[in-house]
């Protein structure tokens, strides 16, 4: 199966990565916190496996649509 | 009375057993069990067939068929089964329904003359006894074999003007089980519920074929009409599910929570024991501190009877929910913004879904129970080209329509024209309009006011070297101090401020005295009309 990519769903600014590369995780982990609207918003795991790769790191703006991780299922 | 006699009953029989004979062979011939090498195929291609669909959905032996020996005159017995098209009457959980299922087995299920008019048939009937019509689309568009004739094509029929005469009458629900471009979704167009299958369903205006021999655009079935895009993406259809006995499961599921047809009693279930555990709950569920997300859903699922609680478009807008749900056995819609996703702005999609979601409600008698957290409408380029202002009035122009009783809490934030459009405060006259202790209910963000008015002067203390980060920080304060619950329920724009362990039963109270429609005294106009 292909990786599982998770995209901003807003324009914002990493606030903070919670999940570490390779780490297992579950549907529904918390993976990083995305600061937008005056709100941390949460980006979770849309499906259960490892986390491939984190492709933005702490403090950087993103876009939407922008992909942030990828998980291996 | 003349004193002839009729004939012996001996005399009559063996013609009539020869008619007999004839008739079960000519039933016989439109089974699957006449049609192995048709029916290995469609094991390939998707599962179920055409009879088998309705079988898994309606209660055993409950099918009656209606033009089962329907064929053209050019076709022997067992050619072009039902021509093409399985339709009948049923009973879903006990209630009538209308089934029509496009069988894909016949000529790929593509519409010929008599099955237009069985589907014709089925349309109107499900208007005649106001029973839902249940659709199991998985088939073509015309039939082109028949050929490109202006005779034939000209006059067209009034099915399309039945399925918007049927719309709020009765409720259509739609199961796209595999070929769905053209004609299936044409008839799914004005569905209230579709059901798709992960990887196996498609649905659209027009197939790849057709995409490409008119614009030239290269594109993959799945990619132009499958669930992740019609499901996800564009939102036409309502739930994506892994399987087909999941996508019929769907069509019984959210016909449970509906009426047989607007004016028919509401299906109730026995309400469930109170559990003080549930409500206690409630309390801690919302963090004061706005800056927190938090998933709103799990507000619903406690409020709400357990377990009754069905999303319709839980993977699209998911900065709105909408669900069809229990209350004391009493179905309801509910609506709720989403802090967990885009903080739970109303966007162009998120418009779209709340406002499809309170028509059907409203058409089927459904109190509507909202739950506001809204920061707002989006904004930007992106949020005006997406027609934000008229599709923001959408929910406006259903909410102003809606003659069903509806209840408002306001769990945190509720700004701007959001808050309106979620019926908060005295906005569309609610038969309660509560708020939690945690509640913030202003123009705007306290933030983006803040920074607006103070706009000069903040950019003036940087300009002289002066940080305007502590001057902003108590203005918001200030500000945020302004804007309390108690404030809402102090000036009587709010009925109350309520515990959120008293939720549930401050809701149904409310519900229990309001009537079930209520007189909107609209001027002696026509219609209205939609914003977009």
């Amino acid at each position: 199966m292909s990786e599982i990519e998770l995209e901003s769903e807003v324009a914002g600014v990493v606030l903070s990565v919670t999940a570490a590369a390779g780490a297992t995780v579950a549907e529904g982990d918390e993976i990083m916190v995305i600061e937008s609207m005056k709100m941390e918003i949460p980006v979770l795991a849309t499906g259960p496996g490892v986390l491939a790769s984190l492709a933005v790191e702490e403090g950087e703006a993103v876009s939407e649509g922008q992909v942030l991780a990828r998980i291996r299922p | 009375m003349s004193d002839r006699r009729p004939p012996g009953e001996a005399a009559a029989r063996p013609e009539m057993d020869a008619l007999l004979e004839r008739l079960a062979a000519d039933r016989a011939a439109t089974l699957d069990a006449a049609r192995p090498a048709a029916v290995a195929k469609q094991r390939k291609r998707a599962g179920m067939t055409a009879r088998e669909r309705i079988a898994h959905l309606v209660d055993p032996g409950s099918f009656r068929e209606t033009g089962q020996l329907a064929r053209e005159a050019d076709a022997e017995p067992g050619d072009r089964p039902a021509d093409g098209i399985v339709t009948g009457s049923a009973m879903i959980e006990g209630r009538p329904a209308v089934l029509v299922a496009q069988d894909f087995m016949t000529m790929g299920g593509s519409s010929g003359e008599l099955g237009g008019k069985k589907l014709h048939t089925a349309v109107r009937r499900s208007i005649r006894e106001g029973a839902p019509l249940v659709m199991l689309l998985d088939g073509g568009g015309h039939r082109i074999q028949i050929g490109q004739s202006s005779r034939r094509y000209a006059p067209s029929t009034t099915t399309f003007q039945e399925f918007a005469r049927l719309s709020g009458w009765a409720p259509m629900a739609a199961a796209m089980l595999g070929a769905g471009f053209a004609a299936p979704t044409n008839f799914a167009g004005l569905a209230d519920f579709i059901s798709m299958v992960r990887g196996q369903s498609t649905m659209g205006l027009a197939g790849p074929a057709l995409v490409k021999a008119g614009t030239g655009e290269d594109v993959d079935k799945f990619e132009l009409g499958g669930a992740q895009a019609q499901v996800d993406r564009n939102g036409i259809a309502d739930l994506g599910t892994q399987d087909e006995a999941g996508a019929l499961d769907s069509l019984k599921t959210f016909l449970g929570y509906l009426p047989s047809n607007a004016r028919a009693p509401m299906p109730m279930r026995p309400a469930p024991a109170e559990d003080p555990a549930r409500a206690q709950a409630l309390r801690g569920l919302v963090p004061a501190n706005t800056r927190k997300a938090y998933d709103v859903r799990r507000v619903v699922d406690l409020v709400m009877d357990e377990g009754s609680v069905f999303e319709v478009k839980p993977t699209y807008a998911k900065n709105a929910v909408t669900a069809l749900a229990r209350l004391a056995g009493r179905p309801v819609g509910v609506i709720a913004n989403q802090a967990m996703s885009m903080g739970g702005m109303l966007t162009g999609p998120a418009c779209d879904k709340v406002a499809h979601f309170v028509a059907l409600c409203d058409a089927f008698g459904l109190p509507l129970v909202y739950f506001i957290d809204v920061p707002g409408f989006s904004i930007g380029s992106p949020a005006e080209k997406a027609q934000l202002g008229r599709r923001s009035a959408k929910l406006i122009y259903e909410l102003g329509h809606a003659t069903v009783p509806r209840v408002s809490v306001v769990l945190r934030k509720g700004y701007g024209l959001g808050y309106v459009a979620m019926a908060g405060g005295r906005s569309f006259e609610a038969d309660a309009a509560l708020a939690w202790p945690t509640a913030e209910i202003c123009a705007m963000s306290i933030e983006g006011a803040v920074d607006v008015v103070n706009a000069r002067r903040f950019a003036e203390m940087a300009a002289a070297g002066e940080d305007p980060a502590p001057e902003r920080a108590r203005l918001i304060a200030q500000m945020r101090a302004e804007v309390t619950p108690f404030g809402g329920a102090e000036s009587f724009g709010l009925d109350d401020m309520i515990d959120p362990a008293d939720t549930r039963p401050r809701i149904l109270e409310a519900l229990d005295r309001a009537p079930a429609r209520r007189d909107l005294a609209m001027p002696p106009k026509f219609r209205s009309i939609c914003p977009i």
